[in-house]
């Protein structure tokens, strides 16, 4: 089965893409904070990493930083699910490899899902 | 008379009674009577034949002598004398015109006649009335202008001011204008007022001045030289216009702005909250998991319940309420505070540690406003725990006590806490510690509800290790808390 970590400081919003991840038939990790969902990738080496940018503390964009320049983690594509629309903000990650996908808030389901498949069956 | 005996003018060709006769101007020789006795043709051309009249019959066209009469002081005291005065002309008509009388001396050395030259004057005085005009005009400029004007000389001394200033910072004269703008003993580091002094050019600067009434004014200030005919700056004009306004509305706007931003994210994450929500519900009740039935239906409450919070705090800033101050029992007031949320800390299994004072007694406040600052506060106060993962238990303590003047109110929680950054903005527009469910309004509108109220308040955390939260308003209303 396929292993997804959702990564957001929201509980709802881990409870939401949890359930939804599940009942498609995913297993879900989740983390609330980027230390956790760091340490948890890691650990758990999830095919796919979907991650929130406003977080306190480590934001979305150090957490994806991080990730690209770990050797073991590069490879691990990433979702960003933001309520963020100013693209600008999200600049700071140009050094580094982008997002394999980009959704904003309030999420789109049936658009999440096929964003993740298409990036889980590509990287086949 | 000097005559030039070389010229060949006098006497032949030219007589002085020629001259006399000729001389451009009303002249008149009056006898002791002031009975006119010879004109010239300039007389005879306006005023017709005069000869036997009385000097004020002619000019005056009254049967009585003029109470000030140049003619007869000159008799009098044998001095030459002028006056303005109004004649009229036979056509009734007046004209100004200026009146220069003198002795004239008979061989046994008495004032036998005088002699009196008038000239119209009509152009002189059409000339001062329009300086006068504009005298007024530009007095009424410089007091009218709704902006405060004073000028000061090179001790930077205010020898005037205009009306604005008056009202505003005083009649003060004399006074040197650090003292009356400033309240300083000496004057201010970069005086635009010297500067101009110093260059004759115009100085520009902004400051932030003390009305008499002790209110801070942001002004925009320029600085004038004012010359005198030879060129030397002899006063300086300060000229300063109150932006007070402007500045506030700057920091509206801002606050606008970032309250836009900030609430299109906070609602992107009410709706993914109820999104959430109803895909639990709905799928719960689908594939039969009561449990996840719940969790939907948690959700969807808690963030209907938020959305309400979000809009009511809207209205609250954008009507702006003032007080209603009135005598409120603040341990009864509490104590419903306390009512309201038990319920909240049940289901969220927080230990509600309440402790109010007996002897807190009745404050002047707005009851509503102050309710729901505390509410919020204490809301702040649930979510911190309710978010924290790292601790098995949690509480919120509410307390309310007497503290020499004020009435203190204290909230503390061990719920996740605020690091520094967080907590120097809790107070902002766009504060919204992410996990926190504050909307950001809350803690802003309870922060101008206690200022109102001349309240403060304070706040101390610590990461991971909880928040407390310490409001002190002062019992009787018209002190100010000391910070």
């Amino acid at each position: 089965m396929r292993k997804i970590l959702v990564i957001d400081d929201e509980p709802d919003v881990v409870s939401y893409l949890s359930a939804f991840l599940e009942d498609e038939g995913f297993q879900v990790l989740s983390a609330s904070n980027g230390p956790d969902g760091l340490a948890l990738a890691r650990e758990e080496r999830p095919d796919l990493i979907t991650l929130d940018i406003t977080m306190p503390g480590m934001s979305g964009i150090e957490v994806l930083t991080t990730l690209r320049r770990d050797e073991q983690l590069n490879g691990l594509p990433v979702v960003i699910v933001t309520g963020v629309t100013s693209f600008d903000k999200l600049t700071d990650y140009r050094d580094v490899r982008g997002p394999e996908g980009f959704m904003q808030k309030p999420i789109d389901l049936a658009q999440l899902l096929s964003t993740i498949e298409g990036i889980l069956d590509s990287s086949r | 008379m000097q005559i030039d005996e070389t010229s060949s003018l006098f006497p032949e060709k030219v007589s002085f009674e020629d001259i006399l006769r000729s001389t451009p101007c009303f002249l008149s020789v009056q006898d002791r009577d002031l009975k006119i006795v010879a004109t010239n043709e300039g007389f005879i051309e306006t005023f017709g034949d005069a000869r036997g009249r009385y000097c004020y019959e002619v000019y005056k066209q009254s049967e009585n002598k003029c109470r000030e009469c140049p003619v007869e002081q000159t008799f009098l005291d044998g001095k030459r004398h002028s006056m303005e005065q109004l004649v009229a002309l036979p056509d009734g008509s007046n004209i100004p015109i200026v009146a220069y009388t003198a002795p004239v001396y008979g061989p046994n050395g008495e004032i036998e006649a005088v002699v009196e030259i008038s000239a119209d004057i009509t152009p002189v005085k059409r000339l001062e009335a329009k300086l006068r005009e504009s005298r007024e005009r530009f007095r009424l400029l410089f007091e009218e202008v709704p902006c405060y004007i004073s000028v000061q000389d090179r001790n930077l001394n205010i020898v005037q001011t205009n009306r604005s200033f008056k009202e505003d910072f005083g009649d003060y004269v004399g006074a040197s204008c650090f003292e009356v703008y400033k309240h300083r003993g000496e004057p201010c580091l970069k005086c635009p007022v010297a500067a101009t002094f110093h260059d004759g050019k115009r100085h520009y600067s902004e400051e932030v001045v003390t009305s008499l009434d002790g209110r801070q004014i942001h002004t925009l200030v320029s600085t004038a030289p004012i010359k005198n005919p030879e060129g030397e700056i002899e006063q300086v004009m300060e000229m300063s216009t109150n932006i007070s306004q402007i500045r506030e509305l700057q920091g509206q706007l801002t606050n606008l702005g970032l309250l836009v931003g900030s609430i299109s994210h906070g609602v992107k994450g009410l709706l993914t909250g109820l999104d959430g929500g109803m895909y639990l519900l709905s799928t719960g009740m689908e594939k039969n998991k009561p449990e996840r039935v719940q969790k939907g239906w948690r959700m969807i409450r808690r963030n209907v319940e938020h959305i309400r919070s979000v809009v009511l705090d809207l209205l609250y800033i954008a009507k702006e309420r003032e007080p209603e101050f009135e005598p409120v029992a603040l341990k009864e007031l509490a104590a419903l505070i306390v009512e309201m949320l038990e319920k909240r800390a049940e289901d969220l299994e927080i230990d509600f540690q309440v402790d109010l004072a007996e002897d807190v007694g009745t404050c002047e406040v707005d009851p509503k406003s102050i309710k729901e600052s505390l509410v919020n506060i204490l809301d702040n106060a649930f979510d911190a725990c309710r978010v924290d993962e790292r601790k098995d238990s949690h509480f919120v303590r509410f307390s309310l006590a007497s503290e020499g003047d004020d009435a203190v109110f204290r909230i503390e929680d061990n719920g996740m806490g605020m690091d520094r950054e967080t907590r120097q903005k809790v107070f902002s527009l766009f504060f919204s510690s992410k996990g926190v469910e504050g909307t950001g309004l809350g803690l802003f509108t309870a922060n101008k509800v206690i200022e109102k109220h001349r309240g403060v308040i304070d706040v101390e955390s610590e990461p991971g290790k909880g928040t407390s939260f310490i409001i002190r308003i002062p019992k009787v209303r018209d002190q100010r808390v000391e910070a």
